[in-house]
């Protein structure tokens, strides 16, 4: 749903953009265009045409079946949307630990910053955490290296740190995910350790 | 009369939070304030609902114990003054009180 509605916002707006720079063009009268006659150069004419029809059949109710059903689908699916986004139960923000025990995300990830950026090879960590419905936090890990390091036994090094640190602290970890990316130690947060 | 109910017990709540080992102090929420708020007082950290007590606490770091221990002797404190009430607990953040061993 996240990238449906990404797209959905990404196409809105490249649409705004368009239409903003070419009412600027036209304004500008740079176009060799008149804006009334933008519709007939990009073949508008016959569209409005047919939904003129189509309105004028619905008003006189003279719609085919298949438009009636294709519009009853249409409802349905939007109907359907519309009370799955009203009813959704929505994402916890703080993580369940045990029964009427919780601990926000924020905890968690400098829990798992440190324990990270304890092995003495990793120059920055970022820290992911996601709360779930039933208990558990979802933990995701990015560590920053030099480039040449083995990257994979740093990366079973600091899942093993990581996991341990939260596991002293208490928290139940349902996924955790780490990943080791080289990286320039003048972006980094720490460039020598 | 509710009012200062819910204020009278959400002070008893918080002063024996406050005395629980282990707790730095309480928490005031991450994503709306947590209190209970009456006739020109309010107090931080404690929520008061007609079915639940809801502590946010800061915890001391380095832990003593994992955090669910924690929570349980809070919860052993919490729950004579929570008038029948679930008490939840919720660990915002954790604070260092001691140098030693980091």
């Amino acid at each position: 749903m996240r990238v449906f509605n990404r797209l959905v916002v990404v196409l809105l707006l490249a649409g705004l953009v368009a239409l903003g720079i070419s009412a600027f063009v036209y304004a500008l009268d740079l176009g060799g265009h008149r804006l009334s006659s933008v519709p007939n150069t990009l073949g508008l004419s016959s569209a409005y045409e047919g939904l003129d029809n189509f309105t004028r059949n619905a008003e006189g109710g003279n719609l085919n079946p298949l438009d009636i059903t294709v519009l009853v689908v249409v409802a349905l699916f939007g109907l359907i949307l519309l009370l799955f986004e009203l009813f959704k139960r929505p994402v916890p923000r703080k993580v369940l630990m045990q029964q009427g025990t919780y601990v926000t995300r924020s905890t968690i990830e400098n829990e798992a910053n440190a324990a990270a950026e304890e092995v003495p090879e990793v120059l920055q960590s970022d820290v992911d955490v996601d709360a779930q419905r039933k208990s558990g936090a979802k933990v995701s890990v990015t560590a920053n290296v030099r480039r040449g390091e083995d990257t994979s036994r740093l990366q079973s090094d600091v899942q093993e740190r990581v996991q341990k640190r939260l596991a002293e602290v208490g928290v139940p970890v349902s996924s955790l995910k780490v990943r080791v990316l080289e990286a320039d130690p003048r972006e980094t947060k720490t460039r020598v350790k | 009369m509710a009012v200062d109910d819910d204020l009278q017990l959400a002070r008893a709540v918080r002063e024996a939070t406050l005395a629980t080992g282990g707790v730095h102090s309480l928490g005031t929420g991450r994503y709306a304030e947590a209190a209970t708020y009456g006739a020109g007082e309010k107090v931080s950290g404690v929520v008061v609902s007609d079915d639940e007590v809801r502590v946010h606490v800061v915890a001391g770091y380095p832990l003593s114990e994992p955090i669910p221990a924690l929570a349980e002797r809070i919860r052993e404190k919490v729950a004579p003054r929570a008038g029948g009430r679930a008490a939840t607990i919720v660990v915002e953040d954790l604070e260092v009180t001691s140098n030693e061993g980091l």
